[in-house]
Protein backbone atom coordinates (compact mmCIF):
# COMPACT_ATOMS: atom_id res chain seq x y z
CA UNK A 1 0.00 0.00 0.00
CA UNK A 2 2.67 2.26 0.64
CA UNK A 3 4.41 1.87 -2.76
CA UNK A 4 0.98 2.62 -4.36
CA UNK A 5 0.54 5.96 -2.41
CA UNK A 6 4.30 6.96 -3.40
CA UNK A 7 3.93 6.52 -7.05
CA UNK A 8 0.72 9.00 -6.60
CA UNK A 9 2.89 12.34 -6.63
CA UNK A 10 1.53 15.50 -8.03
CA UNK A 11 2.95 14.99 -11.37
CA UNK A 12 2.11 11.44 -11.78
CA UNK A 13 -1.80 12.19 -10.87
CA UNK A 14 -1.59 15.53 -13.26
CA UNK A 15 -0.40 12.69 -15.88
CA UNK A 16 -3.45 10.67 -15.66
CA UNK A 17 -6.28 13.07 -17.34
CA UNK A 18 -3.10 13.66 -20.53
CA UNK A 19 -3.08 9.80 -20.70
CA UNK A 20 -6.87 9.44 -20.42
CA UNK A 21 -7.65 12.42 -23.18
CA UNK A 22 -4.67 10.40 -25.38
CA UNK A 23 -6.55 7.59 -25.60
CA UNK A 24 -9.32 8.98 -26.69
CA UNK A 25 -8.30 11.27 -28.92
CA UNK A 26 -6.33 8.64 -30.42
CA UNK A 27 -8.88 6.38 -30.71
CA UNK A 28 -10.38 8.81 -32.40
CA UNK A 29 -7.61 9.41 -34.46
CA UNK A 30 -8.07 5.79 -35.33
CA UNK A 31 -11.63 5.81 -36.36
CA UNK A 32 -10.63 9.03 -38.51
CA UNK A 33 -7.96 7.31 -40.41
CA UNK A 34 -10.15 4.27 -40.93
CA UNK A 35 -7.60 1.97 -39.68
CA UNK A 36 -9.28 -0.83 -37.90
CA UNK A 37 -7.80 -1.30 -34.44
CA UNK A 38 -8.68 0.48 -31.63
CA UNK A 39 -5.17 1.97 -30.58
CA UNK A 40 -7.13 3.08 -27.43
CA UNK A 41 -4.83 2.19 -24.75
CA UNK A 42 -1.67 3.88 -26.00
CA UNK A 43 -1.92 6.97 -23.20
CA UNK A 44 -2.34 4.13 -20.42
CA UNK A 45 1.11 2.70 -21.63
CA UNK A 46 3.08 5.63 -21.69
CA UNK A 47 1.41 6.69 -18.28
CA UNK A 48 2.77 2.91 -16.91
CA UNK A 49 6.10 3.40 -18.22
CA UNK A 50 6.59 6.97 -16.77
CA UNK A 51 4.97 6.97 -13.25
CA UNK A 52 4.87 2.99 -12.71
CA UNK A 53 2.01 0.25 -13.08
CA UNK A 54 -0.51 1.78 -10.11
CA UNK A 55 -1.02 5.41 -12.22
CA UNK A 56 -0.97 3.54 -15.10
CA UNK A 57 -4.09 1.40 -13.63
CA UNK A 58 -5.78 4.28 -12.79
CA UNK A 59 -5.21 6.14 -16.24
CA UNK A 60 -6.81 2.53 -17.63
CA UNK A 61 -9.62 3.05 -15.29
CA UNK A 62 -10.79 6.23 -15.82
CA UNK A 63 -10.52 6.44 -19.67
CA UNK A 64 -13.50 3.51 -19.91
CA UNK A 65 -15.04 5.43 -17.42
CA UNK A 66 -15.03 8.09 -20.20
CA UNK A 67 -15.45 5.70 -23.27
CA UNK A 68 -18.79 4.14 -21.28
CA UNK A 69 -20.23 7.47 -20.95
CA UNK A 70 -21.08 6.98 -24.91
CA UNK A 71 -20.64 3.16 -25.02
CA UNK A 72 -21.72 1.30 -21.31
CA UNK A 73 -20.63 -1.43 -23.63
CA UNK A 74 -17.03 -0.96 -23.32
CA UNK A 75 -17.42 -0.18 -19.58
CA UNK A 76 -16.95 -4.62 -18.84
CA UNK A 77 -13.79 -4.08 -20.07
CA UNK A 78 -12.39 -1.88 -17.60
CA UNK A 79 -10.41 -4.66 -15.79
CA UNK A 80 -8.69 -5.62 -19.34
CA UNK A 81 -7.11 -1.32 -19.77
CA UNK A 82 -6.05 -1.52 -15.58
CA UNK A 83 -3.94 -4.97 -16.36
CA UNK A 84 -2.66 -3.49 -19.59
CA UNK A 85 -1.59 -0.42 -17.10
CA UNK A 86 -0.37 -2.81 -14.85
CA UNK A 87 1.50 -5.17 -16.60
CA UNK A 88 3.63 -2.44 -18.60
CA UNK A 89 4.56 -0.45 -15.69
CA UNK A 90 5.89 -3.44 -13.66
CA UNK A 91 7.62 -4.73 -16.95
CA UNK A 92 8.93 -0.65 -17.34
CA UNK A 93 10.22 -0.82 -13.58
CA UNK A 94 12.50 -4.06 -14.85
CA UNK A 95 13.51 -2.40 -17.28
CA UNK A 96 11.57 -3.87 -20.36
CA UNK A 97 10.76 -0.75 -22.02
CA UNK A 98 14.11 0.18 -22.95
CA UNK A 99 15.26 -1.21 -26.13
CA UNK A 100 13.40 -2.57 -29.45
CA UNK A 101 13.68 -6.14 -28.70
CA UNK A 102 12.46 -6.12 -25.32
CA UNK A 103 9.97 -3.95 -26.03
CA UNK A 104 8.29 -6.44 -28.25
CA UNK A 105 8.65 -8.77 -25.64
CA UNK A 106 6.25 -6.68 -23.58
CA UNK A 107 4.02 -5.99 -26.04
CA UNK A 108 3.47 -10.03 -26.55
CA UNK A 109 2.94 -10.02 -22.49
CA UNK A 110 0.67 -7.48 -22.49
CA UNK A 111 -1.24 -9.04 -25.47
CA UNK A 112 -1.33 -12.40 -23.65
CA UNK A 113 -2.57 -10.80 -20.66
CA UNK A 114 -5.41 -9.08 -22.36
CA UNK A 115 -6.37 -12.18 -24.51
CA UNK A 116 -6.91 -14.15 -21.19
CA UNK A 117 -8.60 -11.05 -19.49
CA UNK A 118 -10.76 -10.21 -22.55
CA UNK A 119 -12.07 -13.30 -23.69
CA UNK A 120 -13.61 -14.28 -20.82
CA UNK A 121 -15.79 -11.52 -20.42
CA UNK A 122 -16.76 -10.89 -24.08
CA UNK A 123 -18.19 -14.53 -23.72
CA UNK A 124 -19.96 -14.03 -20.20
CA UNK A 125 -21.05 -10.65 -21.01
CA UNK A 126 -21.52 -10.42 -24.04
CA UNK A 127 -22.01 -13.96 -25.38
CA UNK A 128 -19.03 -13.31 -27.70
CA UNK A 129 -19.96 -10.28 -29.46
CA UNK A 130 -18.47 -7.12 -29.04
CA UNK A 131 -20.36 -4.63 -31.15
CA UNK A 132 -16.99 -3.86 -33.42
CA UNK A 133 -15.82 -5.27 -36.66
CA UNK A 134 -14.53 -8.03 -35.76
CA UNK A 135 -17.33 -9.80 -34.51
CA UNK A 136 -17.75 -10.69 -38.11
CA UNK A 137 -14.33 -12.92 -38.05
CA UNK A 138 -15.84 -14.56 -34.47
CA UNK A 139 -18.90 -15.70 -36.76
CA UNK A 140 -16.92 -17.03 -39.52
CA UNK A 141 -14.65 -19.18 -36.95
CA UNK A 142 -17.99 -20.02 -35.41
CA UNK A 143 -19.35 -21.07 -38.78
CA UNK A 144 -16.99 -23.26 -39.48
CA UNK A 145 -17.83 -25.41 -36.78
CA UNK A 146 -15.17 -23.87 -34.06
CA UNK A 147 -17.05 -23.34 -30.00
CA UNK A 148 -17.24 -20.58 -29.26
CA UNK A 149 -14.82 -20.17 -26.75
CA UNK A 150 -12.35 -21.25 -29.13
CA UNK A 151 -13.48 -18.68 -31.55
CA UNK A 152 -13.64 -15.83 -29.50
CA UNK A 153 -9.82 -16.83 -27.89
CA UNK A 154 -8.55 -16.94 -31.88
CA UNK A 155 -10.09 -13.46 -32.55
CA UNK A 156 -8.85 -11.84 -29.65
CA UNK A 157 -5.52 -13.59 -30.53
CA UNK A 158 -5.82 -11.84 -34.03
CA UNK A 159 -6.88 -8.56 -32.85
CA UNK A 160 -5.53 -8.04 -29.53
CA UNK A 161 -1.82 -8.51 -30.26
CA UNK A 162 -1.71 -6.67 -33.09
CA UNK A 163 -3.56 -3.88 -30.94
CA UNK A 164 -1.56 -4.28 -27.75
CA UNK A 165 1.73 -4.74 -30.04
CA UNK A 166 1.52 -1.81 -32.57
CA UNK A 167 0.34 0.75 -29.45
CA UNK A 168 3.39 -0.02 -27.19
CA UNK A 169 5.97 0.90 -29.59
CA UNK A 170 3.85 3.62 -30.14
CA UNK A 171 3.80 4.81 -26.90
CA UNK A 172 7.90 3.69 -26.92
CA UNK A 173 8.69 6.17 -29.45
CA UNK A 174 6.54 8.98 -27.96
CA UNK A 175 8.79 8.02 -24.51
CA UNK A 176 12.08 8.16 -26.73
CA UNK A 177 11.28 11.68 -28.02
CA UNK A 178 10.96 12.99 -24.40
CA UNK A 179 13.23 15.52 -23.37
CA UNK A 180 16.12 14.74 -20.02
CA UNK A 181 14.82 17.41 -18.75
CA UNK A 182 10.95 16.17 -18.89
CA UNK A 183 11.68 12.62 -18.06
CA UNK A 184 13.88 13.57 -14.91
CA UNK A 185 11.04 14.97 -13.04
CA UNK A 186 9.20 11.62 -13.57
CA UNK A 187 9.27 9.01 -11.58
CA UNK A 188 10.51 6.14 -13.94
CA UNK A 189 11.95 8.82 -16.30
CA UNK A 190 15.25 7.72 -15.65
CA UNK A 191 14.95 4.82 -17.19
CA UNK A 192 15.07 6.61 -20.48
CA UNK A 193 17.33 9.00 -20.30
CA UNK A 194 20.62 8.84 -21.66
CA UNK A 195 19.84 5.52 -23.06
CA UNK A 196 22.30 5.63 -26.11
CA UNK A 197 25.38 4.85 -24.15
CA UNK A 198 23.90 2.31 -21.64
CA UNK A 199 27.24 1.97 -19.95
CA UNK A 200 26.52 5.13 -18.18
CA UNK A 201 22.95 3.83 -17.33
CA UNK A 202 23.07 3.17 -14.16
CA UNK A 203 24.87 6.21 -13.07
CA UNK A 204 22.04 8.29 -14.14
CA UNK A 205 19.50 6.12 -11.89
CA UNK A 206 19.72 9.26 -9.00
CA UNK A 207 18.60 11.40 -11.50
CA UNK A 208 14.96 11.04 -10.74
CA UNK B 1 -43.00 20.12 -17.64
CA UNK B 2 -40.59 22.81 -16.97
CA UNK B 3 -40.67 22.12 -13.70
CA UNK B 4 -40.51 18.40 -13.70
CA UNK B 5 -37.61 19.29 -16.14
CA UNK B 6 -35.66 21.33 -13.32
CA UNK B 7 -36.53 19.61 -10.84
CA UNK B 8 -34.73 15.96 -13.03
CA UNK B 9 -31.98 17.90 -13.34
CA UNK B 10 -31.26 19.58 -9.70
CA UNK B 11 -31.18 16.56 -8.12
CA UNK B 12 -28.56 15.90 -5.61
CA UNK B 13 -26.13 13.66 -7.55
CA UNK B 14 -25.97 11.22 -5.11
CA UNK B 15 -29.56 10.52 -5.59
CA UNK B 16 -29.19 9.83 -9.43
CA UNK B 17 -26.45 7.72 -8.91
CA UNK B 18 -28.46 5.72 -6.40
CA UNK B 19 -31.50 5.88 -9.28
CA UNK B 20 -28.59 4.35 -11.72
CA UNK B 21 -27.61 1.59 -9.75
CA UNK B 22 -31.20 1.04 -8.44
CA UNK B 23 -31.43 0.25 -12.51
CA UNK B 24 -29.00 -2.17 -12.56
CA UNK B 25 -29.69 -3.82 -10.07
CA UNK B 26 -33.73 -4.59 -11.23
CA UNK B 27 -32.77 -7.08 -14.35
CA UNK B 28 -30.98 -9.66 -12.00
CA UNK B 29 -34.67 -9.38 -9.33
CA UNK B 30 -36.71 -9.25 -12.08
CA UNK B 31 -37.62 -12.78 -14.07
CA UNK B 32 -37.79 -12.25 -18.05
CA UNK B 33 -36.54 -9.83 -20.39
CA UNK B 34 -39.71 -7.47 -20.49
CA UNK B 35 -39.53 -5.39 -17.45
CA UNK B 36 -35.63 -5.09 -18.64
CA UNK B 37 -36.62 -3.72 -22.00
CA UNK B 38 -39.27 -1.04 -20.28
CA UNK B 39 -36.33 -0.16 -18.79
CA UNK B 40 -35.06 1.73 -22.03
CA UNK B 41 -38.63 3.34 -22.58
CA UNK B 42 -38.32 4.62 -18.97
CA UNK B 43 -35.24 6.25 -19.47
CA UNK B 44 -36.37 7.53 -22.53
CA UNK B 45 -39.08 9.36 -20.80
CA UNK B 46 -36.92 10.89 -18.22
CA UNK B 47 -34.59 12.10 -20.80
CA UNK B 48 -37.43 13.59 -22.59
CA UNK B 49 -38.93 15.00 -18.96
CA UNK B 50 -35.16 16.75 -18.95
CA UNK B 51 -34.72 17.73 -22.47
CA UNK B 52 -32.28 15.54 -23.42
CA UNK B 53 -33.83 12.89 -25.29
CA UNK B 54 -32.23 13.66 -28.95
CA UNK B 55 -28.65 13.11 -26.86
CA UNK B 56 -29.96 9.93 -24.70
CA UNK B 57 -31.55 8.61 -28.38
CA UNK B 58 -28.13 9.09 -30.33
CA UNK B 59 -25.90 7.19 -27.87
CA UNK B 60 -28.16 4.33 -27.13
CA UNK B 61 -28.25 4.19 -31.00
CA UNK B 62 -24.64 4.28 -31.29
CA UNK B 63 -23.45 3.00 -28.31
CA UNK B 64 -25.88 -0.25 -27.53
CA UNK B 65 -27.97 -1.19 -30.75
CA UNK B 66 -24.12 -2.43 -33.15
CA UNK B 67 -23.83 -5.04 -29.47
CA UNK B 68 -27.47 -6.06 -29.49
CA UNK B 69 -27.56 -6.45 -33.22
CA UNK B 70 -24.16 -8.73 -32.88
CA UNK B 71 -25.34 -10.85 -29.68
CA UNK B 72 -28.53 -11.72 -31.75
CA UNK B 73 -26.59 -12.66 -34.75
CA UNK B 74 -24.10 -14.81 -33.42
CA UNK B 75 -26.39 -16.29 -30.66
CA UNK B 76 -29.56 -16.92 -32.91
CA UNK B 77 -27.56 -18.68 -35.53
CA UNK B 78 -24.95 -20.35 -33.58
CA UNK B 79 -26.46 -20.92 -30.04
CA UNK B 80 -26.87 -24.88 -29.31
CA UNK B 81 -30.47 -25.56 -30.09
CA UNK B 82 -33.29 -27.89 -31.55
CA UNK B 83 -36.18 -25.67 -32.50
CA UNK B 84 -35.14 -24.60 -35.53
CA UNK B 85 -37.27 -21.22 -36.67
CA UNK B 86 -35.44 -20.70 -40.28
CA UNK B 87 -32.93 -22.38 -42.35
CA UNK B 88 -30.89 -21.61 -45.30
CA UNK B 89 -28.44 -23.71 -46.29
CA UNK B 90 -26.05 -24.98 -43.25
CA UNK B 91 -27.73 -21.71 -41.50
CA UNK B 92 -30.62 -21.68 -39.35
CA UNK B 93 -32.17 -19.03 -36.57
CA UNK B 94 -32.73 -21.18 -33.48
CA UNK B 95 -35.55 -20.66 -30.97
CA UNK B 96 -33.35 -21.38 -27.99
CA UNK B 97 -30.43 -18.70 -29.47
CA UNK B 98 -33.27 -16.31 -29.73
CA UNK B 99 -34.55 -16.88 -26.52
CA UNK B 100 -30.91 -16.50 -25.08
CA UNK B 101 -30.27 -13.38 -26.43
CA UNK B 102 -32.89 -11.82 -25.74
CA UNK B 103 -32.30 -12.83 -21.95
CA UNK B 104 -28.63 -11.51 -22.16
CA UNK B 105 -29.31 -8.08 -23.96
CA UNK B 106 -32.18 -6.95 -21.71
CA UNK B 107 -29.78 -6.65 -18.79
CA UNK B 108 -26.97 -5.03 -21.05
CA UNK B 109 -30.09 -2.42 -22.47
CA UNK B 110 -31.38 -1.97 -19.09
CA UNK B 111 -27.58 -0.85 -17.65
CA UNK B 112 -25.96 0.50 -20.39
CA UNK B 113 -29.18 2.89 -20.69
CA UNK B 114 -28.98 3.95 -17.11
CA UNK B 115 -25.72 4.59 -17.31
CA UNK B 116 -26.44 6.92 -20.27
CA UNK B 117 -28.99 8.86 -18.95
CA UNK B 118 -26.83 9.49 -15.82
CA UNK B 119 -24.06 11.00 -17.94
CA UNK B 120 -26.92 12.90 -19.34
CA UNK B 121 -29.07 14.56 -16.57
CA UNK B 122 -25.46 14.56 -14.45
CA UNK B 123 -22.38 17.25 -14.34
CA UNK B 124 -19.70 15.85 -14.00
CA UNK B 125 -18.47 18.75 -11.47
CA UNK B 126 -21.65 18.39 -9.47
CA UNK B 127 -20.93 14.33 -9.33
CA UNK B 128 -17.14 15.17 -8.59
CA UNK B 129 -18.08 17.46 -5.77
CA UNK B 130 -21.09 15.49 -4.35
CA UNK B 131 -18.21 12.65 -4.36
CA UNK B 132 -15.84 14.73 -2.40
CA UNK B 133 -18.49 15.46 0.12
CA UNK B 134 -18.59 11.86 0.88
CA UNK B 135 -14.78 11.55 1.69
CA UNK B 136 -13.53 10.56 -1.84
CA UNK B 137 -10.04 12.16 -2.29
CA UNK B 138 -9.84 15.50 -4.01
CA UNK B 139 -7.12 14.16 -5.92
CA UNK B 140 -9.26 11.68 -7.54
CA UNK B 141 -12.08 13.67 -8.03
CA UNK B 142 -9.78 16.53 -9.83
CA UNK B 143 -8.52 13.77 -11.92
CA UNK B 144 -12.09 12.89 -12.92
CA UNK B 145 -13.11 16.58 -13.80
CA UNK B 146 -9.81 17.52 -15.66
CA UNK B 147 -9.78 14.22 -17.83
CA UNK B 148 -13.46 15.42 -18.94
CA UNK B 149 -12.11 18.68 -19.50
CA UNK B 150 -8.76 18.16 -21.17
CA UNK B 151 -10.51 15.77 -24.01
CA UNK B 152 -12.38 18.59 -25.86
CA UNK B 153 -9.65 20.82 -25.94
CA UNK B 154 -7.42 18.04 -27.03
CA UNK B 155 -9.28 17.06 -29.69
CA UNK B 156 -8.98 20.44 -31.11
CA UNK B 157 -5.37 20.22 -30.67
CA UNK B 158 -5.69 17.23 -33.07
CA UNK B 159 -7.62 18.65 -35.78
CA UNK B 160 -4.65 21.45 -36.00
CA UNK B 161 -2.12 19.26 -36.13
CA UNK B 162 -3.53 17.21 -38.65
CA UNK B 163 -4.49 20.32 -40.43
CA UNK B 164 -0.64 21.00 -40.31
CA UNK B 165 0.80 17.72 -40.80
CA UNK B 166 -1.41 17.44 -44.62
CA UNK B 167 -0.58 20.68 -45.64
CA UNK B 168 2.99 19.93 -45.40
CA UNK B 169 2.38 16.50 -47.19
CA UNK B 170 1.63 13.43 -44.95
CA UNK B 171 -1.20 11.83 -46.88
CA UNK B 172 -4.02 10.71 -44.50
CA UNK B 173 -6.52 9.09 -47.53
CA UNK B 174 -5.40 6.09 -49.72
CA UNK B 175 -4.65 2.76 -49.09
CA UNK B 176 -4.18 1.06 -45.36
CA UNK B 177 -0.46 1.45 -45.38
CA UNK B 178 -0.69 5.10 -46.23
CA UNK B 179 -2.95 5.85 -43.70
CA UNK B 180 -1.40 3.54 -40.67
CA UNK B 181 1.68 5.49 -42.05
CA UNK B 182 -0.01 9.10 -41.38
CA UNK B 183 -1.04 8.13 -37.59
CA UNK B 184 2.67 8.56 -36.47
CA UNK B 185 3.18 12.29 -37.37
CA UNK B 186 -0.68 12.90 -36.65
CA UNK B 187 -0.26 11.71 -32.63
CA UNK B 188 3.82 12.25 -31.61
CA UNK B 189 3.27 15.81 -31.58
CA UNK B 190 0.07 16.15 -30.02
CA UNK B 191 0.93 13.56 -26.55
CA UNK B 192 4.31 15.58 -26.57
CA UNK B 193 3.14 18.91 -26.37
CA UNK B 194 0.24 17.86 -24.13
CA UNK B 195 2.36 15.83 -21.59
CA UNK B 196 4.86 18.64 -21.39
CA UNK B 197 2.47 21.14 -20.38
CA UNK B 198 1.87 18.94 -16.88
CA UNK B 199 4.64 20.61 -15.48
CA UNK B 200 3.54 23.90 -15.85
CA UNK B 201 0.03 22.78 -14.35
CA UNK B 202 1.90 21.19 -11.37
CA UNK B 203 3.47 24.81 -10.42
CA UNK B 204 0.09 26.16 -11.55
CA UNK B 205 -1.70 23.75 -8.70
CA UNK B 206 1.25 23.69 -6.40
CA UNK B 207 0.96 27.91 -6.18
CA UNK B 208 -3.05 27.09 -5.08
CA UNK B 209 -1.91 25.33 -2.25
CA UNK B 210 -3.32 21.57 -3.96
CA UNK B 211 -1.15 19.22 -1.86
CA UNK B 212 -1.12 21.50 1.42
CA UNK B 213 -3.25 19.31 4.47
CA UNK B 214 -5.59 22.09 5.10
CA UNK B 215 -9.31 22.31 5.24
CA UNK B 216 -9.96 23.97 1.84
CA UNK B 217 -12.96 26.09 1.02
CA UNK B 218 -15.00 25.32 -2.37
CA UNK B 219 -17.27 27.75 -4.44
CA UNK B 220 -19.57 24.75 -5.62
CA UNK B 221 -22.76 24.73 -3.45
CA UNK B 222 -24.68 21.70 -3.41
CA UNK B 223 -28.07 21.34 -1.34
CA UNK B 224 -29.75 18.11 -0.90
CA UNK B 225 -33.72 19.16 -1.15
CA UNK B 226 -36.71 17.65 -0.46
CA UNK B 227 -37.44 15.84 -3.47
CA UNK B 228 -34.23 13.90 -3.29
CA UNK B 229 -35.64 12.51 0.17
CA UNK B 230 -38.71 12.00 -1.93
CA UNK B 231 -37.00 10.26 -4.81
CA UNK B 232 -34.62 8.16 -2.40
CA UNK B 233 -37.64 6.78 -0.48
CA UNK B 234 -39.67 5.70 -3.34
CA UNK B 235 -36.63 3.93 -4.49
CA UNK B 236 -36.53 2.27 -0.96
CA UNK B 237 -39.98 1.36 -0.72
CA UNK B 238 -39.36 -0.04 -4.35
CA UNK B 239 -36.77 -2.06 -3.92
CA UNK B 240 -37.84 -3.59 -0.71
CA UNK B 241 -41.45 -4.19 -2.54
CA UNK B 242 -39.33 -6.00 -5.33
CA UNK B 243 -37.19 -7.96 -3.07
CA UNK B 244 -40.45 -9.56 -0.93
CA UNK B 245 -42.61 -9.86 -4.27
CA UNK B 246 -39.83 -11.43 -6.30
CA UNK B 247 -38.95 -13.61 -2.96
CA UNK B 248 -42.13 -14.72 -1.28
CA UNK B 249 -43.40 -16.54 -5.11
Amino acid sequence: MKGIKKDFTLMAILLIPIGVAVNVVAGELVHLLKVPIFLNQIGTMIVAMLAGPWVGAATGAVSKLFFGVFDPAQLAFLPVSMATGIVVGLLAKKGMTTKIWKVTVTGFIVAIVAILIATPITIMVFGGASGTGSDAFTAVLLASGREIWTAVFTQKIFVESFDKIFSIFVAYFVVRKMSDQYLSKQNYGYLYINNKSNKNNKNNKKVG
Amino acid sequence: MEKLRSFILNLYPTTKLFCTLFVCIIPFLLPGYLYSYLILLVCLFIAMLAGKAKFFANFVFKGLFPIVIMIFLLQSFFYPGDTILWSWGTFSIKQEGIDFSLQLTSKIVAIGSALILFFQITKINDLARSLEILGVSPKATFVLVSSFNIIPEMRQDMIRIMDAQRSRGVETEGKLRVRMKAFIPALTPLILSSFSSTVEKAITLESRAFTAQTKKTNLQQLEKTKGDKLVRTILLILLVFIIIWRFSL
